[in-house]
């Protein structure tokens, strides 16, 4: 009984301290799902399709998991992202491609998104509108200027920009860095006292307030970091489809969503991991290609994918709360 | 050791598939937005002209992904094709550039991709399907010739920087550029919504009570329509229409002064013919080389008008509301354009 009883805290830590075990099951049982459904699924140029294909995603969510934890949310992102798509790939095309030119333009484009984010945290933190209504807002903003740099999709990036994406170095393609990288900037991330700031204004914001906690700023730093990882989640993009597209995020914004609270982030804020909402995105993806390979028609297919989401969130749901009580 | 075995097996399978039959084609069918009934129909008439290749002996099967997915999710689409190994792919794509990188991939393993209904500047693919721009200019001519070349015209358009929607504008422009006492005295979005069409030419009778002519992109003309009835200036106002029957059947009987040029939802079942005789080797007469991409084979595009509503009218009979006119290549007339 004890010993029941003291398994049972030990994984409630655990859990507590990586809300993300549930999402890391989910995404395990179900690469080995799509690899009974379709064998070759799990050669490595497969997932390197799957990282290049949702590493955009992934890039997304985690940005807007940092915005959640305070408890706010954003609808911009999808915007964000294609408005540095846009924005980069306009200058990559009117400078010529050379190296320091893309460099430039990757500059410009996590200015951009700092930018972007800094409009976001002063609309919602500064003036204090909902942030569900006033992100929602901007999105229609950044669409409509992303529309007037690049009003028709069309621009190819240049191809300095496509091969290092889709690439190899050293016989390894060039996403799984990608992706090792953003673990590492997570991993660093997630000590610094900034997050341990967003998680107390998600908690509380009157009690963050008492202990001297400056909510309002914290709030906008919370979106200026999420407006820089929707740039680098457009570099991704414009990595994998080698080209400008004013309209390429608008429908990203509510996977991110969905990938932030498939990962265990809390959207009520002051819990969760950027790691998790990693993961969801992956999720996302898998779920998606799992409902083709099973073999499931295409008028189900959409009915199919949205079930298996839900079932997903309630199990880990379910996974938290067990061990939580 | 097991991954050792899974990937001889699929090793052998690889080696395996070229070895098939010759007569044995597996073809991906990938649409990326569900939100009308078009798309359904689009994807019945592919599935059902794959039947058709029974006939003549040859096995068709289809594998469908149609879902709404932003661009990765439809790049992944791409993906888990490739990885199945079918030999061709069919796309509705939801982006005209985005697609190019995962097609240049798809060629190099050999499978030959088709997008319909929307072009892409792949050079690694082909378009069949109509020309948007000519699409316009067809129901533009047809109400610059009803006006007698003269009147206040307003246009209802789709979604901005939809790559459709920026060329079907070009192809009206320029036919009414022709006619220098048409005058185009505003154009607005209604993002190919009949709620929002509505309201939009709602808003148009408001401002310019005597215009005499609406150019409406189709999935918004029935709710353009009904404004102008509700406006009692169904009579006066000539605007072009949809396709779907029950659009059809209240033209017919209000004898509306309409005009539709056709986007038949059939054009992925043409794609899917001509994608069969590419798959046999079969080479076409003229390459496909049309549109601002050079990859497009442009397929005929029927016009509805007063003259043969009725007829089409007869044709749906039976039909759901929601059944929109269609037409595609048969196996024979594919065939037509193939050496």
């Amino acid at each position: 009984m004890t010993e029941a009883h003291a398994l049972k805290t030990r994984m409630a830590t655990l859990f507590r301290r990586f809300p993300f075990l549930p999402a890391l099951g989910m995404l395990l049982l179900l690469f080995v799902l799509n690899g009974i459904a379709e064998p070759n699924s799990m050669t490595v140029r497969a997932l390197k399709g799957v990282a290049s294909t949702y590493l955009a995603l992934v890039f997304l969510s985690v940005g807007q998991t940092f915005v959640v934890y305070t408890g706010d949310i954003d609808l911009s992102v999808g915007a964000i992202l294609s408005l540095v798509n846009v924005s980069i790939v306009v200058i990559m095309s009117q400078l010529g491609g050379e190296p320091y030119v893309v460099l430039l333009a990757l500059l410009v484009g996590i200015l951009i998104g700092a930018l972007c984010g800094l409009v976001n945290g002063f609309v919602v933190s500064g003036l204090r509108m909902q942030a569900i209504v006033a992100t929602f807002a901007t999105s229609i903003l950044l669409s409509g200027i992303a529309l007037w740099v690049l009003p028709v999709a069309g621009l190819p990036a240049p191809s300095l920009f496509w091969k290092v994406y889709g690439g190899r170095s050293y016989g390894i393609p060039n996403v799984f860095f990608f992706a090792v990288v953003l673990i590492a900037i997570l991993a660093v991330l997630a000590k610094t006292s900034m997050v341990t700031k967003l998680l107390a204004v998600g908690n509380g914001q009157l009690s963050a307030y008492q202990s001297g906690l400056s909510v309002t700023r914290i709030r906008i730093y919370g979106y200026v970091i999420c407006g820089v990882f929707a740039a680098l989640a457009a570099f991704c993009i414009t990595g994998d489809t080698a080209s400008g597209d004013p309209l390429v995020g608008g429908a990203m914004t509510l996977s991110s969503v969905a990938a932030v609270v498939l990962g265990g982030t809390a959207l009520s804020g002051g819990i969760g991991s950027a790691f998790g909402s990693a993961i969801g995105a992956i999720i996302i993806g898998l779920i998606s290609s799992l409902v083709f390979y099973a073999g499931i028609p295409s008028e189900w297919q959409n009915l199919a994918q949205g079930a298996t989401i839900l079932v997903v969130l309630m199990l880990g749901v379910l996974a938290s709360r067990r061990i939580n009580q | 050791m097991k991954l050792k075995n899974a990937l001889l097996g699929m090793a052998v399978m690889a080696l395996a598939i070229p070895a098939a039959q010759a007569e044995e084609f597996t073809i991906g069918l990938s649409n990326g937005w569900v939100g009308s009934e078009w798309r359904t129909q689009m994807i019945e008439e592919a599935q059902a002209a794959a039947e058709k290749w029974k006939e003549k002996g040859v096995d068709v099967k289809v594998v469908v992904q149609s879902a709404n997915v932003d661009v990765p999710g439809q790049i992944a689409h791409v993906r888990n094709f490739i990885n199945q190994g079918v030999n061709a792919i069919i796309i509705n794509p939801n982006s005209p550039t985005a697609f190019d990188p995962v097609f240049s991939q798809a060629k190099e393993d050999g499978i030959l991709v088709i997008s319909t209904d929307a072009e892409v500047s792949s050079q690694d693919a082909l378009y069949v399907g109509i020309d948007q721009t000519n699409w316009a200019a067809l129901s533009a001519k047809w109400l610059a010739e009803t006006l007698k070349g003269k009147g206040q015209v307003v246009a209802i358009n789709g979604v901005a920087g939809h790559p459709a929607n920026e060329m079907r504008i070009a192809g009206y422009t320029s036919v009414f550029n022709q006619y220098p006492d048409i005058k185009v005295v505003n154009e607005v979005n209604a993002n190919w919504d009949q709620a929002q069409g509505q309201q939009a030419m709602q808003n148009l009778l408001a401002t310019y009570p005597d215009i005499d002519g609406v150019w409406v992109q189709d999935g918004m003309a029935a709710g353009a329509w009904r404004s102008l009835m509700d406006a009692g200036k169904a009579g006066q106002v000539a605007a072009t229409g949809e396709i779907r029957k029950d659009f059809i059947d209240l033209w017919v009987k209000n004898d509306f002064n309409s005009g539709a040029s056709v986007n038949p939802p059939g054009v992925m079942a043409s794609a899917l013919n001509v994608a069969v005789f590419m798959l046999q080797g079969r080479e076409l007469k003229e390459p496909a080389a049309a549109g601002q991409y050079k990859n497009a084979l442009y397929l005929p595009i029927p016009f509805i008008n007063g003259d043969n509503v009725a007829t089409v009218a007869k044709e749906l009979e039976g039909k759901p509301g929601f059944y929109s006119y269609t037409s595609s290549l048969s196996i024979d007339e594919a065939e037509a354009y193939f050496k």
